[in-house]
């Protein structure tokens, strides 16, 4: 029988997640938002408080924390801003493949100063001409002696104008597909690199996003992870990590928007009586909190999964998936308990909508994700 | 010098407190306990302290009952503290001010003694009585309501007393316990890898009753009913089309029937 109660060391974590979101996220959430200004003072303060870079294993400078921990403290920020949290997380999804493709040597040389001080780091996979077929990407590794050229361009990559590293995914040979794939460290200060303007969002708007240009810029071979051609998997296993903790973001904003809904259901009259007692609206609310408990239990089983040493695959796709389609199903009925107040930008519920929006897009896109669980599902069955 | 600092684990502030099922004490069923308030503020001093003196070390002492009491002294320990010391005791021995005070006392006499701090008071039971009865204890000066403590030259402490309308400023020699009202600066949070590490820190345990003179049972008060206030009645609520309206039916209200206005 599996035991669901977290331990002391857990709850300190949640704990210290908890008052940094409510008292250093949230105060500036609601302006972020509207103004769409990147708050970087939240984010140094974020890494001082050693919730950055979670993933990196103690002996580099990063938490080292497992992802069960890790998603607690997601779930944690997400609750309070979004936006911040993926800007926040973005540092673990582009040091993954560091920490599982690269030798003993690159680890040190990359994550150690790195981590040591306050920097960001971007993830750059996605490319203008498709983002869900990653096989097909374009931007090319062209090897110069010891060293490759890098041309192409990303697109929708997070933090890219403010970060100092770069994980890129190039291929040596666009004929090969998936085989060609190849993944580099770029340090921002090789010429040739240009981050492009911060895209306009609908949601996660205290988050930055942007193009970025790679011409002709030189990155020696000791910078590339693994073989050539190793690029592929390394990118779909560091998604197998990585897209558990957007399940537990997405399970914050959920839970955010519950509790948003109760407390205004209980305070709003009509007819009389508060509208908690319509029974319409207890059906919303009894309906959201299943899917929200639901959409957490799947992350946690997701996560202990993987910390067992499981691929998970199957596991973080179902919490993914779930959970996203939780944060938005949710939200929408928030704001439908608030009737035309959950419409109005003084209220808090639209922004979760907006926010929950990209959780059903980004890291695989949810028809990818099904496409992933039913193919992982049918070969138990084959 | 060793700063010893007492802290002690409160219900988290948004707790609403419940009568117990025999209505003596409040339900502890599902409270959360933390280290919180002007004990938060008595650690964030003990640490401004030990940052401000090279050879300063800190100690946090708790006394009450598993596991709320070990989590506060991680959470001394996670904040900078280099030491904690438990006082092993059942819940109960918290109600007795005056016991909590002589049990404290007898585990600090048993090492030399040097600054300790306390908060004013702690946030449940709000009685203040613990610093001042353990110096009374000690035989050694106590002082409530402090702020501004700094070390002094002579190797002593300086502080401020804030009164209704004046200031003291006060010189101490050591030992002394301090009932702190507010430390220099906003208590500090715990980063995350000192959170891991205290979880790994040893914490010294001694149970109340092998403390000399000490028994659990030796409490001379007790607490025979906690009850919540009775919700407040006679609230009124103004209805009005307008503005105006309300506004004469209140100015109406207050002569007429609370007799405040002319
Ligand atoms: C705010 C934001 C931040 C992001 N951050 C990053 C980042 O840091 N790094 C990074 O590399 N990327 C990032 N992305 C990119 C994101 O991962 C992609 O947008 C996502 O993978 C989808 O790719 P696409 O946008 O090209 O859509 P497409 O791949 O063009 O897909 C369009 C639609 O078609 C569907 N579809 C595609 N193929 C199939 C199929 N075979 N079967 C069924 N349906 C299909 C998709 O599900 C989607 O609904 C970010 C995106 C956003 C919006």
């Amino acid at each position: 029988m599996p035991d669901f109660s977290l331990s002391p060391e857990q709850v300190s974590l949640v704990d210290l997640a908890r008052k940094f979101a409510r008292t250093v996220m949230a105060p500036q959430a609601a302006e972020c938002d509207r103004t769409g200004r990147f708050p970087e003072e939240i984010y140094r303060k974020a890494f001082d408080a050693g919730l950055v870079n979670l993933n990196v294993p103690q002996e580099y400078g990063g938490s080292g924390l497992s992802l069960l921990d890790q998603c607690l403290i997601v779930e944690e920020l997400a609750y309070a801003c979004a936006g911040m949290t993926t800007s926040i997380i973005a540092n673990c999804l582009a040091l993954e493949p560091i920490l599982l493709g690269g030798t003993v040597e690159q680890r040190e040389r990359f994550l150690k100063p790195f981590c040591a001080k306050y920097q960001l780091a971007s993830f750059c996979l996605t490319e203008p001409t498709g983002g869900s077929d990653a096989g097909a990407l374009r931007t090319r590794a062209t090897r110069d002696g010891s060293d490759y050229l890098l041309d192409g361009e990303k697109c929708f990559i997070t933090n890219a104008p403010h970060a100092s590293l770069y994980t890129v995914f190039a291929t040596v040979d666009p004929s090969q597909r998936h085989r060609g794939i190849t993944a580099f460290v770029v340090p921002r200060s090789t010429p040739g690199i240009t981050p492009g303007p911060d895209e306009e969002k609908m949601g996660h708007r205290a988050s930055s996003t942007s193009t970025i240009r790679f011409e002709q810029v030189r990155v020696p071979a000791e910078n590339r992870l693994g073989a050539e051609g190793e690029g592929f998997a390394l990118a779909m296993r560091t998604l197998d990590q990585t897209r558990t903790p957007i399940g537990a973001l997405a399970t914050g904003i959920a839970q955010a928007a519950l509790d948003h809904a109760a407390r205004y259901a209980l305070q709003r009259r009509s007819f009389g009586r508060p509208i908690a007692e319509h029974q319409a609206i207890q059906i919303k609310l009894a309906n959201m909190v299943q899917r929200v408990r639901a959409a957490r239990l799947l992350t946690w089983q997701a996560a202990a999964a993987i910390d067992a040493g499981a691929r998970g695959t199957l596991e973080s796709s179902i919490a993914k998936c779930f959970a996203s389609d939780t944060a938005m199903e949710v939200a929408d009925e928030a704001i439908q308990t608030f009737g035309g107040y959950g419409y109005m930008k003084s209220y808090p519920v639209e922004k979760l909508l907006r926010d929950a929006k990209l959780t059903q897009i980004y890291e695989g896109a949810n028809e990818i994700q099904r496409l992933v669980i039913a193919r992982e599902l049918l070969a138990t069955y084959a | 010098m060793e700063v010893v600092v007492l802290i002690k684990p409160v219900p988290e502030a948004e707790t609403r407190l419940r009568p117990s099922a025999d209505g003596r004490r409040w339900d502890e069923e599902g409270v959360k306990f933390v280290l919180a308030g002007y004990d938060e503020s008595a650690v964030e001093q003990a640490l401004l302290l030990k940052e401000s003196a090279p050879g300063t070390t800190v100690r946090a002492l708790s006394l009450g009952p598993a596991p709320r009491t070990e989590e506060v002294l991680r959470s001394a320990l996670a904040l900078g503290c280099d030491r904690a010391s438990w006082i092993e005791a059942p819940a109960e021995a918290l109600g007795d001010p005056v016991g909590v005070a002589r049990a404290l006392a007898a585990f600090l006499r048993r090492e030399p003694i040097g600054l300790v701090i306390a908060g004013k008071q702690s946030l449940d039971e709000e009685s203040g009585v613990v610093p001042l009865a353990l110096a009374a204890m000690l035989g050694v000066p106590g002082f409530g309501g402090v702020t501004n403590l700094r070390w002094s030259t002579a190797g002593g402490v300086t502080f401020d007393r804030v009164l209704a309308d004046s200031v003291e400023s006060w010189e101490s020699s050591v030992p002394i316990v301090i009932g702190l009202q507010q430390a220099w600066n906003d208590p500090r949070t715990a980063k995350l890898p000192n959170i891991l590490k205290s979880r790994r820190l040893p914490i010294e345990r001694v149970a109340i009753g092998d403390l000399a003179g000490e028994h659990p049972s030796d409490a001379r008060i007790e607490r025979f009913r906690f009850q919540l206030p009775s919700p407040r009645t006679g609230a009124k609520i103004i209805d009005g089309q307008t503005p105006d309206e309300v506004a004469e039916k209140l100015v109406r209200l207050l002569r007429d029937e609370a007799h405040v206005l002319p």
